[in-house]
Parts: structure tokens; sequence; C-alpha cells
């Protein structure tokens, strides 16, 4: 196509003003573009695959993304008549701990699995108690950092998660498809910002440090989540790991404003949890809360901040429907199950576990009507 | 539907083969009006209404001012067609802003006024498509055009999928010819316009999204008063930011039509080796700048009544140009600040009449006017004036004891990506991509088209949506 001034300089509407703008000409620059976009395609083809390699190298493999859509997908099952269905709604151990085909397979359905990474389950109860059409039953996971802060990290997961428009669905849907199940590096934690972020980059005056948590999840496509296998076998990832849960263990102790400030956001989401209980019992909603298992400085660090008596005790006392301490359970106790990095367990430590959870669920706190959890 | 999801690219690929089919050039136009409408429906399909009547309204207002005779007659169907599009356009995109501000202004006057929820989704494009169809009908209006010849044509204009959400805005004369002939791109145009995709979704995913939109959210919503380098940082990183998305945008939107057979106008120019703001705006968004201009600037007087009116007409088409962008009286303030610049340059090209800067000087002037325009973009990426103040301040050095915000690698990712992006346009400034491309060896295009396309897939970009979809 010829240029429509010269090789240059192009007149826009910019250059004509008051009068109407002509047809645009687009001049091709004089290459063979065919040629061109197969090499750019190969060489393209070349560097993905080596990435590809080198995250598989790195003990990596494919699995689903845990974002937005993947949580909408699951609570939209309770709008799609599954109102009568087990929701658990926690933090990551709740979404580590609890093995989706085990419960299935003891229970003979699978709960919907609400839980969120680094996100506490309030807001998510919440919503349960204010759908009407939800007459299940809520395992609520509580960790205690998250739970009793009321810190949602994933939060945006959850927000606004039936208003995704119908772009957003093929989209979820050509990517669980067509990516997600074939490519290791399609993973948030290998994407390229991500990645040159975590470089060891000199400390701006001034600033304090603070490591991003690394990859710990591996997501299946109904979000039933394992511990990724690297941190089960790689002692040197098991121990990054540990250091960037230690990193958050060794603040100052608060001043009396804060001490005051953070014991107003605790009674806040024990008040929180005992609204939303009190809905979803009137309409009959089963509910039980979990304490599960942490240990090394984590559980050190959640004793000295969130003792027992001040934050769980609290809470069973205002939520007035049972609980289930990890430790009042012998088949439940920390020393009894594998968590590498201190907070959640391994895929063959969490099967255990579930099935020990599972049966105090059904022989001490079975549902109202009957049914199984 | 947004460019940078897998969702376009599937959706991309089946117009892509229907378009290539051997079929009439009616039917081939049919299914690009509906998979233009299947792109619009995939955001929220009732707003598909909105399109609709933007459309029926413009057709039949430019048809009436073909059969009127009278002036009376033709102004009262071309402000059919104005009330009708600026209708829409107040009531979805300014309505909640017109209510909080009567309130607020009742307020003031002792009257407290409790209006009831007023929660309305802003239909994404419709700032862009009500300038479009309104274009059709002031062009016939002003008798520089003629109407469309048939309606497929004309509602093919308005819809076609490239430029509907977010421009470039076409003009009728410019789109509506393209659809009275057969066309089907050939290899050359559709290799160069997956090039150009490339090279769009390589703006916005990875420029703009990966590398400079985090450096601006730490400083503009992180609620701290930044200090000197980190106002600056990030005031420059949204200044690249708002560039990449938007320019890689349009240029997405030129690719894609180009892999169709149609050609779409230049929408930026390197807009960063501007030398003063009539030139900026020469340069930036120039399908709506021009728009603006040829419909609201001239109609208003332009140049042709002297200076004070001259300088009215500027201020109150940029105050508008402001208020486009968005419901906020920071646009406003931003439009103001542009108007101002421009008022205040023709002063001073006055006094300055027949200089001729050298190099240096030249690139100077370029270099004032980047840092002004950055100045304005505070306005516009702060969600009030309350933080575009802290911004500001922070710019003049005047926040003492400011808390560091941007850890070292933002400020090295800023620090290198922005003076290349101001490089590239000024090297950029009087050339064309495509004269600068026909001089780089095919190979060297190749290696870095490869490296676009993989930068692009390890980015993960998160189909954020584009910053001018809000507007």
């Amino acid at each position: 196509m010829p240029s429509s001034t010269s090789s240059s300089r192009r007149l826009t509407a910019s250059d004509r003003p008051g009068v109407a703008q002509p047809v645009p000409v687009r001049d091709i620059p004089a290459h063979r573009w065919g040629t061109v976009l197969v090499c750019a395609l190969v060489l393209a083809a070349l560097l993905i695959g080596a990435w590809e390699c080198h995250w598989r190298k790195f003990g990596a493999y494919p699995g689903y993304r845990d974002d937005a859509m993947m949580w909408a997908r699951q609570r939209l099952r309770i709008d799609a008549g599954e109102g009568d269905a087990t929701v658990l709604v926690g933090s990551s151990r709740t979404f580590f701990d609890v093995q989706l085909p085990v419960w299935k397979e003891l229970s003979g359905r699978a709960p919907i699995q609400l839980a969120l990474d680094g996100t506490s389950p309030t807001t998510p109860l919440e919503d349960l108690a204010d759908d009407p059409k939800f007459k299940g039953r809520v395992l609520v996971g509580v960790a205690p950092d998250l739970f009793f802060t009321g810190y949602e990290f994933m939060g945006g997961n959850f927000r606004n998660y039936r208003k995704h428009s119908p772009s957003d669905w093929v989209g979820k849907w050509l990517s669980m498809h067509f990516v997600e199940p074939y490519l290791a590096f399609y993973d948030p934690d290998f994407a390229l910002f991500t990645v040159i972020k975590r470089q060891d980059w000199p400390l701006r005056s001034g600033m304090h440090g603070g490591t991003q948590v690394r990859k710990l999840t591996q997501l299946g496509p109904d979000r039933n989540n394992t511990m990724w296998t690297k941190l089960v076998t790689d002692p040197q990832y098991r121990a990054l790991a540990r250091r960037i849960w230690d990193e958050d263990f060794h603040d100052p102790p608060p001043s009396a404003a804060e001490l005051l400030e953070k014991k107003k956001t605790l009674y806040l989401q024990i008040a929180r949890n005992a609204a939303a209980v009190a809905r979803l019992r009137a309409r009959g909603v089963t509910v039980v809360y979990v304490r599960e298992p942490s240990t090394g400085n984590y559980v050190d660090y959640e004793t000295r901040e969130f003792p027992r008596q001040a934050a769980w005790d609290q809470l069973m006392a205002h939520v007035k429907v049972p609980g289930i301490y990890y430790d009042d359970y012998p088949q439940l106790r920390s020393d009894r199950y594998e968590l590498p990095e201190w907070s959640h367990m391994t895929q063959a430590s969490a099967e255990r576990y579930t099935r020990a959870l599972y049966a105090i669920l059904q022989q001490q706190f079975p549902p109202d009507d009957g049914s199984r959890w | 539907m947004v460019f940078n999801t897998l969702t376009f690219a599937a959706f991309f690929l089946v117009v892509l083969l229907l378009h290539s089919l051997p079929l009439g050039w009616k039917t081939r136009k049919v299914n690009l009006l509906l998979a233009s409408y299947v792109f619009y429906a995939a955001w929220n399909p009732p707003f598909i209404l909105l399109l609709w009547i933007s459309t029926v309204v413009d057709w039949y207002a430019a048809q009436g001012l073909v059969r009127a005779e009278r002036p009376a007659a033709r102004r009262a169907w071309m402000l059919l067609s104005v009330i009708a599009n600026l209708g829409m356009l107040l009531y979805f995109k300014y309505g909640t802003f017109l209510l909080h501000n009567f309130t607020a202004l009742a307020g003031a006057f002792g009257v407290h006024y409790s209006p009831p929820p007023f929660d309305i989704v802003l239909p994404v494009g419709i700032s862009f498509y009500t300038f479009a169809t309104m274009s059709y009908t002031l062009d016939v209006y002003l008798r520089r055009a003629l109407p469309a010849r048939n309606f497929l044509d004309y509602a093919l204009f308005v819809t076609f999928f490239p430029h509907l959400v977010a421009g470039p805005i076409m003009r009728p004369t410019e789109l509506v010819p393209q659809f009275e002939t057969p066309r089907r791109a050939t290899l050359q145009q559709l290799c160069f316009g997956l090039g150009l995709m490339t090279l769009g979704l390589f703006n916005k995913v990875v420029l703009a999204d990966t590398f400079l939109s985090n450096a601006a959210e730490r400083v503009f919503d992180g609620g701290k008063a930044p200090g000197l380098l980190d106002g600056w940082l990030g005031t420059l990183a949204f200044s690249g930011q708002i560039f990449c998305d938007f320019a890689g945008y349009s240029t997405t939107a030129i690719g894609a039509a180009l892999c169709l057979g149609f050609c779409m106008p230049d929408n930026f120019r390197f807009p960063y080796a501007a030398v003063g703001f009539s030139d900026f705006w020469r340069r930036w968004h120039i399908t709506l700048s021009s728009w603006l201009r040829d419909y609201l600037y001239i109609p208003l007087g332009g140049n042709r009544h002297g200076p004070a009116r001259m300088n009215l007409a500027l201020m109150g088409t940029m105050l508008l140009g402001g208020l486009w962008h968005g419901a906020n009286w920071t646009f406003v303030a931003w439009g103001g600040l542009h108007g101002t610049y421009l008022i205040a340059e023709r002063r001073v090209r006055g006094w300055f009449a027949g200089y001729q800067p050298g190099p240096l000087a030249l690139f100077g002037l370029g270099l004032l006017t980047y840092a002004l325009v950055n100045l304005t973009w505070v306005f516009f990426r702060a969600k009030d004036f309350t933080i575009a103040w802290h911004v500001l301040r922070g710019m003049l050095g005047a926040n003492a004891g400011a808390e560091p915000i941007l850890p070292t690698v933002y400020i090295v990712v800023v620090a290198t990506i922005i003076p290349l992006l101001v490089g590239v346009h000024w090297f950029m400034r009087e050339r064309t991509l495509e004269s600068a491309l026909a001089r780089v060896p095919a190979p060297v295009i190749g290696a870095v088209w490869g490296l676009m396309i993989y930068l692009i897939v390890i980015s993960q970009g998160a189909g954020n949506a584009f910053i001018y979809f809000q507007f």
C-alpha cells in the first residue's frame, strides 16, 4: 500500500481542522512480513520452551490458578442448587489441611472449598449468612493472625463474585482447558515481575525488608489444594519458606495505643462472626469452628500474640457454636502431622488429618438435620 | 472483551476465519457486525441496548437532516442526536457526580438533602461510541459529509469492534467508505497487523501493567505523602503507564482492523517528544483532540473572534475535554491546567515570534513540556485533590520527613523505562513507525517481535482492563 504522504510523516485529523476526514491509508514497510512473523513465532516458541524447562527443572508442574474466577466457580455452586452443601471457609490452613477427595470418600459428597490464602474467613461467612439459598453446613477455619485481625490478602477474589462478565467466564474456561493444565510456568510465583522483584536488590535507606511469601500450593480444578512437593523434597526451599514466616515474628512490642487498637479489632472480628453465626443458626445451618494445627516458630508467635484465652476462648464464648481446638483432641495434635514450614500440612498428613477431623465432626457435632458433613 | 485476554484471542481467531471465507461481501459485513455485538455484549449484555439506541437515533437524525429543508428543522434533527447521546452520557456517566455536587451545593445553603442510592454501572466505551455517532450526524448537519448509503455500513461503522470501546474515535467519512467495497487483508497486511497487535499488547501487558503500574499505584494509592524522589518517580511511572496503556490499545485496535483489511488512523504520534502543548495535543489522543476541535472549539468561535474569545473557547474545550475523561473535579482540573498551558503558550509564542530553537534548545523545550505534562498527570491519576496536593508537594520537595515509598527495584525499573520511552519518542519525533521499520533489517524485526511475544507470555498479565475503558 502506498504511503498517504511520505515515508516519514503521515497526516492525521490534527492536520486537517474543520473538514470531513478522509479514509486513512496505512503503509506497510517493505519487508516479507510472512517470513518475519514465522521467525518471530519460532523464536518466541523457543524462548517460552526454555522458560518452561527452567521452571520444571526448579520443581514446578502444571496446576490451576487460584484467582477470582476459581473462587466464584465454587461459590456459585450454592446459587446453582447446592445450597445444602458443606462449605469450608477459612484461611490457607483450611485450604491445605482439608482434602476434598478424602472428605468426599467419607461423606459421599465433596464440600465447597471457599478458604483463601492469607485471608480471614469472616467476610465470606457473612456472605453465606446473607444468602437465603444457603442452608447447609459451614466449617470455619481459624488461623489466629488472620482471623483476629480481619486481614484479607486475597479479598479481591470474593468481592463482586456475581458480577463477572461472560468474557471472564469464557476466559477462565479457555485457561482451564488449554493453558493451566499444560504450562508449569503459568503461576503467579513465576511471573516476570515477581521474579525480578525477588532478586537481591539493595534495601533502600529507611525502608524495611519483607520477603513475599513464595509458592506453597498446587491447586486442582475443584480448588482442592495440596502442598507443593518442593517444600517436602527440597530442604533449602523449606528453610526459605520458614525464614519468610519468621520475618513477621519479630516485630517490636506494640505501644499501648497499638495494643488497644489490636484488641478492638479482635473484638470486632468476634462480633462480626457472632452476628453471622446467629443469622446462619436462625436458618438451621450447622456451624463449627476449627483451630488447625501449627508448629515451630509459628505457633510460638500465635501463642504470644493471640493467646488462646484472649482470642479463641472469647470467640467460642460469643459465637455459641462448637469449636475444635487441635490441642484438645489427641488425633488432631500437631505432633501427629508433618508441617514442613510450621503452618501447613503435607498432602499425606492432610489426608490423615481430614479423616480424623471428619470423624470428630460426624460423631461429636453431627448436623442438626441428621445429614452428613 | 479486553484485547489482552484469552477470550479475545479465541474471538479474533474466529472472526479472522469467518472473514476469510469465500462469502459475499454483505454476508461478511453482517458477520463483522454480529461479531462486534458479541464483543460488546461479552462485558454486560444488557448494555447493547444503549449501543442500539445510539445507532438508531443518529441514523434517523441524519436521514431527517437530509430531508429537512428549513434551517430550524435541520437544527432540530441535529439537536435530537446531541441530546439523545449526551443525555445517555449524562445519565450513565455523570449522574452520580451531578447528584453528589447538587447535594453538596444544597448543603452549602443549609438544605440537607439525602438522595436515594444512585448506583449506576458505567457502560463500557459509552464516551467513545456516542462521540462517534454524534460525529456522523454533525458531519451531515455541517454539510461536510453525506449520510451512509445503507444502514448496515452505518451500523458497522458505529459498532466495528476494534474501535468500539476505546477508540480511535472514528469519523464516518473515515470508515463508512471502507465498507462499501469488498475488503480482505493481503498476507502483508495480515502479518503486519499481527505485528502491530503484538506491539500494542507489549505496551499494555509488559510496560504498563507489569513494570509501571505498581510504582504509580504505590505512590498515588499507598496513603503516604511522598518525598521528592518518590513523588516524581510515581508520576513519571504513571506518565509511562497511561501512554503505554492507551497507545497500546490504539495500536492493537489499528492492527486488528488491518488484519481484516481496514485502515484506522493514528491516535498517537510519540507525544512525549512534543515541544509545547499545542504540539502535544496534535500527538496525544489525536482522534479525541481533533473531535473536540472540530465539534466544540470551532463552533465556540475558535480563533475567529479575537484573543479573548479564543481563550474562552480554548479553556471551555479543555475543561469539557477533562470532564469527558471522568466524572470527577480532578479531571476538570487536569483539563483546566492544559487549557492554561495552551493559552500561556500562545502568549509566549507571540513574544518570541520568529525564534527558531537549535537542536539543544528544542530538546530542552521538549523536556520542559514533558515535565509540565507530568504535573497535569498528577490530577489525572489522583483519586481526589488531597492526594494530588500530597504528590505535588512531594514533587516540590515540600513533604518534610516523608518516608520512602518505592523499593529499589521500582526505582530501577522506572528510571530505566521512562528515559528509554522519552528517548524513543524523541528519536521518532518526525518519523512514523512504518518509516522507521522500513530501515531495520528483517531479522532484527523478527527477533524483537519474538522477544515481545515471549515477554507478553511470561509477564502473565491478569487481563487488566485498559485505563481508558472507564472513560
